[in-house]
């Protein structure tokens, strides 16, 4: 009974993957639901390098598109109420644009809905005399010099005009004037702004409902980025809150910070704010200069990628996030990518070397430190590799074509390349906060999530060099070079390794960590030779998670689950790789 | 200077006051500017002002009557919408101004503020807490300041 239960599980996680990953399992959802399969990617024209490939809940609204939606809500009411343009655009404003809701409460009532929007269909007030007294400047004018809304409450044109222009350019409140009669409430729509207000002030008032139109609206909301004049509608219900105007900013739709994805609103705001309050101890960080740990020469850090490299005669290389050298990082000495992992970098001691740092620690700012240092690492280096892809866009392409004689068309793979770095410098920025969150005590959740964004951010590092630095000598060299293609190869494929670390990583902590048996999320055998030497074209070999790790669990029994991390180890290691336990 | 061109409706509005007074109101315009009154107020019978002869100063700026008139009492009072400057916490005098409405009709409504303190939407936060918390006590207090205050020595 158990282990049918499970295969039914599994069989639907499985599916489930498929939405992310290649479906390599064969289980036949490769063809035609549009999915796309990594590694063959790197030239398909119709990706956009974005680690959110699900449907999108969300559409970006120029003006242009604001001024449509508006119209057509305006046109559906005014028919189906069988009432004036004007009357429907009041009614809309007071609904807050739910064109269901006008409906609803018109046929359920129409006529306290008159009374409560102002909208009166007979005049309260009835004169038939050819002269009246207006009521502001206390003079008698003739009737055609004279006024009224919908109650009939006449006022001479110039005191109307002086009514409205103060109301306009009092604010947006001018879309709720009503008659200045003191108990009347008749409403005042566009039709008589038009009539009395100065051009200038027409123009103020017909933007002000055009805001209206997005910021009374529940389901949209203005682009935060300053001067962005696009906005963006939501489906509401949707659970991934990330969108991505045209203006190339990405926000979180629900709390208008940047791009948040995975942690989630409420620790973005207690991240912000904590930030804000050590800003005065995190300065030094911002200043972006360090002391090479060799020849203690300043070095400042002007690229994207980690790998710094001290200037000659010294040549140092160092990572800049740890100061360690180079050479111990990631794959080439076989060991872990460790350098995100706080106890590991307390234990090696390098926090009581500078000064600066015992201060720190002093003030138990230590921890906090190595989080917000990677935070804030990562967003400019995110700066920075944006800086880079338009300038490849822009300039370096063109020259990268001429120079290597292949179309442009062929250069695609850089741009995706250059994408998924932004993108991946986002997420991982945002792993640290959500890293300095995690409480201690959860050791195995600590351990799997260390190990997912070590994975992650190790991947990360060697493409962003290789896009970085490697791609600089082919866009330097005079001539066509034979090695391109293997440099297309090896770009495309770090391309696709590192979207699926980052994919497994996001999804690890969107579920919280708490998956890490059950969904094939764990790092089995994501340590695969295919990796380091880039090659492969498709690059299938290297799924981590999911599929591969399962068929090995089940096939060969060359694995052994961990039982405090459910790490699969391999068998010939007695203790867990991630977490220590012995087996 | 300031009366050279005054409009129509200030001067028409001033005349009214003068010749026909509301109740318990007097106002009138300062002798250099035509803009500025001079008002007094009788406290109403039934409330704890009564008896009481109460100061205030009203202006009518430049875009009247777009924009309300600035009144404020001088004379002190203990009262839950007026501060201790004498500014007084009335819809109609910000967001619910109607230029159709005039000097007559708020000094008519500052009147009847005086009879209905409302300590819901207070501008003396220490005072509505009083007159909230002990209604009796507060109303004590606002008769013992008419008598010290507002006696019409
Ligand atoms: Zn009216
Ligand atoms: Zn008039
Ligand atoms: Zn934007
Ligand atoms: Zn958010
Ligand atoms: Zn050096
Ligand atoms: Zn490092
Ligand atoms: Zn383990």
């Amino acid at each position: 009974m158990d282990s049918e239960d499970d295969m039914h599980d599994a069989n639907d996680l499985e599916s489930l993957d498929d939405d992310f990953y290649s479906g390599e399992t064969g289980m036949g959802s490769d063809d035609g639901d549009g999915d796309y399969e990594f590694g063959n990617n790197a030239s398909d024209d119709s990706d956009d390098g974005n680690l959110n490939r699900q449907q999108e809940n969300y559409t970006v609204l120029s003006e242009d598109d604001i001024r449509q939606r508006q119209e057509e809500d305006i046109t559906r009411i005014s028919t189906v109420l069988s009432i004036e343009r004007d009357h429907a655009c009041i009614l809309l404003r007071h609904y807050k644009w739910d064109v269901d809701k006008v409906h609803e409460a018109w046929f359920a009532n129409e006529e306290s809905v008159r009374q409560t929007v102002g909208l009166y269909e007979n005049p309260v007030a009835r004169t038939f005399s050819r002269e009246l007294l207006c009521g502001i400047c206390f003079e008698r004018h003739p009737c055609d010099r004279m006024c009224a809304a919908s109650c009939g409450h006449f006022f001479c044109y110039s005191c109307w005009r002086g009514y409205v222009s103060t109301s306009i350019n009092d604010g947006p409140g001018c879309l709720m004037l009503r008659c200045p009669d003191p108990p009347c409430g008749a409403i005042i729509g566009q039709n008589m702004i038009n009539l009395l207000a100065s051009n200038e002030d027409k123009e103020k008032y017909s933007r002000y409902i055009l805001r209206s139109y997005i910021e009374d609206n529940i389901t949209s909301k203005w682009c935060p980025a300053p001067g962005c004049e696009y906005a963006v509608d939501f489906v509401m219900g949707s659970v991934n809150f990330d969108v991505s105007c045209n203006c190339s900013h990405n926000f979180c739709w629900n709390c208008t910070e940047e791009a948040h994805r995975p942690v989630d609103c409420t620790m973005v705001a207690k991240w912000i704010l904590k930030n804000s309050a050590e800003s005065e101890n995190m300065n030094w960080i911002l200043a972006n200069s360090k002391p090479c740990p060799k020849c203690k020469r300043p070095i400042e850090k002007n690229q994207g990628c980690m790998h710094i490299t001290c200037t000659p005669p010294c040549k140092f290389e160092f990572c800049w996030l740890c100061l360690g050298a180079w050479t111990d990082h990631g794959e080439r000495t076989g060991g872990f990518y460790a350098c995100n992992r706080y106890e590991t970098a307390k234990q090696e001691g390098e926090y009581d070397e500078a000064e600066r740092r015992r201060e720190m620690a002093k003030n138990s700012l230590e921890r906090y430190t190595h989080y917000y240092e990677r935070w804030a690492t990562n967003q400019s280096s995110r700066q920075k590799a944006l800086q880079d892809l338009q300038n490849m866009q822009n300039v370096q392409l063109d020259k990268l074509s001429d120079t290597q004689s292949q179309p442009e068309s062929q250069m695609k793979f850089i741009t995706e390349a250059w994408l998924q770095i932004v993108e991946c410098r986002r997420v991982l920025k945002w792993t640290y906060a959500y890293g300095y969150y995690l409480p201690e005590n959860e050791h195995g959740k600590r351990q799997f999530f260390e190990y997912l964004q070590g994975e992650a951010e190790s991947g990360l590092e060697r493409l962003h060099q290789c896009a970085e630095k490697e791609l600089q000598t082919f866009i330097d060299s005079s001539g066509p070079s034979k090695d391109f293609n293997d440099f297309r190869t090896k770009l495309a494929g770090l391309t696709s390794v590192t979207r699926n670390y980052f994919e497994n990583l996001v999804r690890a902590l969107e579920t919280g960590l708490n998956d890490v048996g059950e969904s094939g999320n764990q790092p089995t055998c994501s340590r695969s030779s295919s990796i380091k030497s880039g090659k492969g074209k498709n690059g299938k070999t290297r799924t981590i998670g999911g599929t591969t790790s399962r068929s090995l669990d089940d096939g060969n029994h060359s694995h052994w689950s961990c039982e405090s991390c459910t790490f699969a180890n391999t068998k010939s290691s007695m203790v867990c790789q991630v977490c220590h336990r012995r087996r | 200077m300031a009366n050279s061109n005054l409009p129509r409706r200030i001067i028409k509005e001033t005349q009214r006051l003068l010749s026909e007074p509301a109740p318990g109101i007097s106002a009138s315009p300062s002798e250099d500017n035509m803009r500025y009154f001079n008002v007094m107020v009788l406290g109403p019978t039934q409330s704890p002002y009564e008896g009481g002869v109460f100061k205030l100063e009203l202006f009518l700026p430049e875009e009247y009557p777009m924009a309300a008139p600035k009144v404020r009492f001088l004379t002190k009072i203990y009262h839950p919408n007026i501060d201790k400057l004498g500014r007084i916490c009335l819809d109609i005098l910000k967001d619910k101004w109607s230029p159709a409405l005039q000097i007559r009709t708020v000094l008519l409504s500052i009147q009847a503020l005086l009879s209905a303190p409302n300590p819901d939407d207070p501008l003396s936060e220490n005072i509505a807490k009083h007159w909230k918390a002990n209604e009796v006590e507060a109303v004590e207090t606002a008769k013992e300041w008419t008598r010290l205050y507002a006696s019409g020595a």
